[in-house]
């Protein structure tokens, strides 16, 4: 099956990359959000497989879009991973706290993520 | 000009019934036209079908001219043209362009590209030469290493065809996506300096030292993705100054401005095309297929250097898997000898197997072994490996195989044979054809027809029609009579091109004809026409319909020449009989459409199991063969073993729903003993199957 993909970032270069490389290398099913509202929207509506979750976004943070998601029962299963240029270890902590399902740094190498997403979910090698 | 627009053929008016009905029947004779395939650089797409170029879906308008001179480059990728090159394969006789002429329509060309948003130009200038098309960013050694790693981290299979391609195309795409967004990188940068520049005159407000703040962050985030790892580095330490901006003493500060001239000179060296992966220059000179050998034997690898300029290709040795990752890196072999025969280790030399089969596209490899070694070739073959030779062999015999296995790689040429009196309408041909990528072989004798078309298996046939002692439609004749090459397009060249003449070509069975004097291009669009359309007829001739692998007529075809080959370099050859257990009774009980979909599948699995060094047919109703070059029977038993399972697991079902399963039966045996021919194997192996 073709996982399918949710990336929500206010960034129109990050979308585009890891739309880019997790369609040509991953084979997956991509779909965008520019925003934590759109996001929240889309989530609920295509169910995807997995969130790819910006931080620092404005009006709506990555962190408040989160616990948006984690409060809908629709898309609470959802795995996330949040994107982040920070990696301090506090804030790694505090994210982890949060119940997410890793964080991956940023800028992230193009070719490497859908590496880094397979391996962080435990998608096995097949 | 209408047949370059796609038309088939033409006919002047006014013209005589009888000329049409023939030139009707001689299209009807070519069957269902297919698409030939697309030309591609990059985003640019021609298709020469329709001449049409397009890029990102674009439609780009072209003069005859620069379509004809893109089409010569993309179907010729690594040559160089010079001037006169090109002059002889795009202006026809009559018209006399200077160099200046060329060089506007290349001009031209590249002007019309660039605004239709080719990335790069597809034209290079080879100073002092000519030009040529440049090559794709697939070269490069860093998207190589890049891919291969990507491949094995993200653990995707590369093999899937549309995969490979859009991984290929990602670099460029990468770089678009970095086009568009320079503007924007631009304004934040700009930015910076600014809240800088207010910084050191204390004047910095709150709100500009967040937006800074923010900037900075945004660049961190988003450089490293196109490579600037640096810059990424950069902003993000400019970040971390920023938040604390009131409380910098001027030390700091003056580090902030360090690092924010440091972030313009990454910006510009991004913009250079610096950081974005550079092609390494390819050897220019030497386009022969090069050969790598991986051995400790350094006797052995100067052998085969020294010998491997007779089979067309030219050599390069190291002695190990590591040395050797690093010369492949640097350029990249067409082909790959792994001698395995005195190593101790040998995982390392099974992981750069595995790592050649599983680039883009796979890099052959051959495996040398000892003679009573113990080397699992089951396994050598599922991790890639198209072919085990066993010592004692030649160096000869060595390269007899591996330009075999070369052979079956690369993608075959067309072959046209020209039989014309005329020495000099010979070597214009020749001269003409040879650079789009056809094999061409010339005849000027008549008399020496058949033999001749009997040693180069022409694709496609030109025939004068006027020739001393036996005219070019006789040959045709001749042709069109022997049921082996009634299939073989034939084109005429003809100085007389009134209805008598062009009714008796088409008469006998000619495809298409070319006035005198030969008109490049003209000439070249039909042959290419053809040759697709023969292409297309020949598959269908070849290949089973229904499950895809080979007929009996092809399959014997390929058994017979690796049984050759196995009996000249003394390696095993394992022949084995496959057949459906019991597909009358399934077709009856269960409906003929579910026992196609048993065939399907079995097809399916046939295909996915063996590879081009092996042979597939089938021979009858549910009854396969598989021939495997260089395995013993064991060998074979054991590859045959898992196919059987992987069918018998698989639960078929049937138009009244019923789910039912079979059983592939299997007899195998093993040239020389078991027979020393294929109906002799056939016979014991349907043997072992009673």
């Amino acid at each position: 099956m073709t996982k399918h993909i949710l990336i929500i970032d206010d960034e129109f270069d990050i979308r585009a990359v890891a739309q880019l490389t997790l369609k040509a290398v991953g084979g997956w099913d991509v779909s965008l959000a520019a925003s934590g509202a759109e996001g929240l929207t889309k989530a609920a509506a295509e169910q995807p497989d997995v969130i790819l979750l910006d931080v620092m976004m404005p009006d709506m943070d990555g962190i408040e879009t989160f616990r948006a998601l984690q409060a809908n029962s629709s898309t609470q299963a959802i795995p996330v991973i949040l994107m982040t240029a920070k990696v301090q270890a506090a804030e790694q902590r505090q994210f982890a706290e949060l119940g997410i399902a890793g964080v991956i740094a940023k800028p992230f190498k193009a070719m490497k993520l859908p590496g880094q997403i397979a391996k962080t979910l435990g998608w096995d090698e097949s | 000009m209408g047949l370059d627009a796609g038309a088939d053929d033409y006919v002047a008016k006014p013209f005589n019934l009888q000329e049409l009905l023939a030139r009707i029947r001689a299209l009807l004779r070519r069957g269902k036209p297919s698409l030939p395939p697309l030309l591609e650089w990059r985003s640019l797409k021609l298709d020469p079908s329709i001449c049409e170029v397009t890029c990102n879906d674009q439609l780009v308008r072209l003069t005859p001219k620069e379509y004809a001179l893109l089409e010569l480059l993309l179907r010729n990728p690594h040559r160089i043209f010079n001037t006169s090159a090109l002059i002889d394969q795009i202006w026809s006789f009559e018209e006399l362009p200077t160099e200046d002429t060329i060089r506007s329509h290349v001009k031209g060309l590249r002007q019309k590209l660039k605004a239709a948003g080719v990335s790069d130009d597809p034209i290079e200038t080879v100073y002092g030469i000519g030009y040529r098309l440049r090559a794709k960013r697939d070269n490069s050694q860093g998207t190589k290493a890049r891919r291969s790693k990507t491949s094995k981290q993200s653990g995707m299979e590369t093999g899937t065809e549309t995969r490979v391609e859009t991984v290929e195309s990602q670099a460029d795409e990468l770089l678009k996506i970095w086009e568009q967004i320079k503007e924007t990188v631009e304004q934040r940068v700009v930015l910076l300096e600014q809240s800088v520049g207010s910084l050191h005159q204390d004047q910095l407000s709150e709100e500009l030292r967040q937006q800074a703040e923010q900037e900075a962050h945004r660049l961190a985030g988003s450089l490293g993705m196109f490579g600037a790892d640096e810059g990424s580095r950069v902003a993000q330490e400019i970040e971390l100054l920023f938040e604390v901006a009131s409380s910098l003493n001027l030390k700091q500060k003056q580090h902030l401005t360090q690092l924010v001239v440091q972030l313009r000179q990454e910006l510009q060296s991004m913009d250079q095309g610096q950081l974005l992966e550079t092609p390494i220059p390819e050897e220019l000179n030497d386009q022969r297929p090069c050969l790598l050998v991986v051995s400790l034997n350094s006797l052995l690898a100067e052998q085969i250097a020294a010998e491997a300029p007779r089979w067309g290709m030219r050599s390069q040795s190291t002695a190990n898997p590591v040395t050797a990752r690093a010369q492949i890196s640097k350029q990249r072999p067409e082909i790959v000898l792994l001698d395995i025969a005195a190593a101790n280790a040998l995982e390392n030399y099974w992981m750069l197997l595995a790592e050649l089969s599983a680039d883009t596209p796979p890099v052959p490899v051959v495996v040398l072994t000892e003679q009573e070694s113990l080397i699992d070739r089951v396994k050598v073959v599922r991790l890639g490996g198209r072919g085990v030779l066993r010592q004692p062999v030649t160096p000869t015999q060595i390269l007899e195989s591996v330009n075999q296995v070369l052979q079956h790689t690369q993608p075959t040429q067309a072959m046209v044979m020209v039989v014309d009196d005329d020495q000099q309408v010979l070597t214009a041909l020749q001269r003409l054809l040879i650079p789009w990528g056809l094999h061409v072989s010339v005849l000027d004798d008549p008399l020496r027809f058949l033999d001749t078309l009997e040693a180069t298996h022409p694709d496609l046939l030109i025939l004068d029609v006027e020739m001393p002692e036996i005219n070019g439609i006789e040959l045709c004749q001749v042709v069109r009579n022997d049921p082996r090459w009634s299939g073989l397009p034939i084109l005429f060249l003809t100085a007389h091109s009134d209805a008598r003449t062009m009714h008796r070509v088409f008469a006998v069975g000619a495809d298409d004809y070319v006035c005198k004097p030969i008109v490049g291009p003209e000439l070249v669009t039909r042959i290419f026409n053809r040759l697709e359309r023969s292409r297309l007829l020949k598959s269908m001739a070849e290949v089973d319909a229904l499950t895809g692998v080979a007929n009996r007529h092809h399959s014997t075809h390929d058994l017979t020449e690796f049984l050759l080959w196995c009996r000249h370099c003394h390696q095993p050859f394992c022949f084995a009989l496959l057949e459906v257990a019991s597909l009358k009774q399934i077709n009856q009980q269960y409906g003929h459409a579910a026992g196609d979909a048993v065939l399907a599948r079995l097809g399916e699995l046939l295909r996915q199991t063996f590879r081009s060094e092996d042979a597939i047919g089938r021979w009858g109703g549910g009854e396969f063969v598989v021939g495997m070059a260089g395995m013993s029977k064991a060998e074979g038993i054991q590859r045959l073993a898992v196919l059987q399972n992987t069918l018998h697991q698989f639960e078929f079902k049937a138009e009244n729903g019923l789910l039912f399963q079979v059983t592939l039966q299997a007899g195998v045996v093993e040239y020389p003993q078991d027979g020393a021919d294929l109906q002799a194997l056939y016979c014991a192996a349907s043997t072992v199957l009673r």
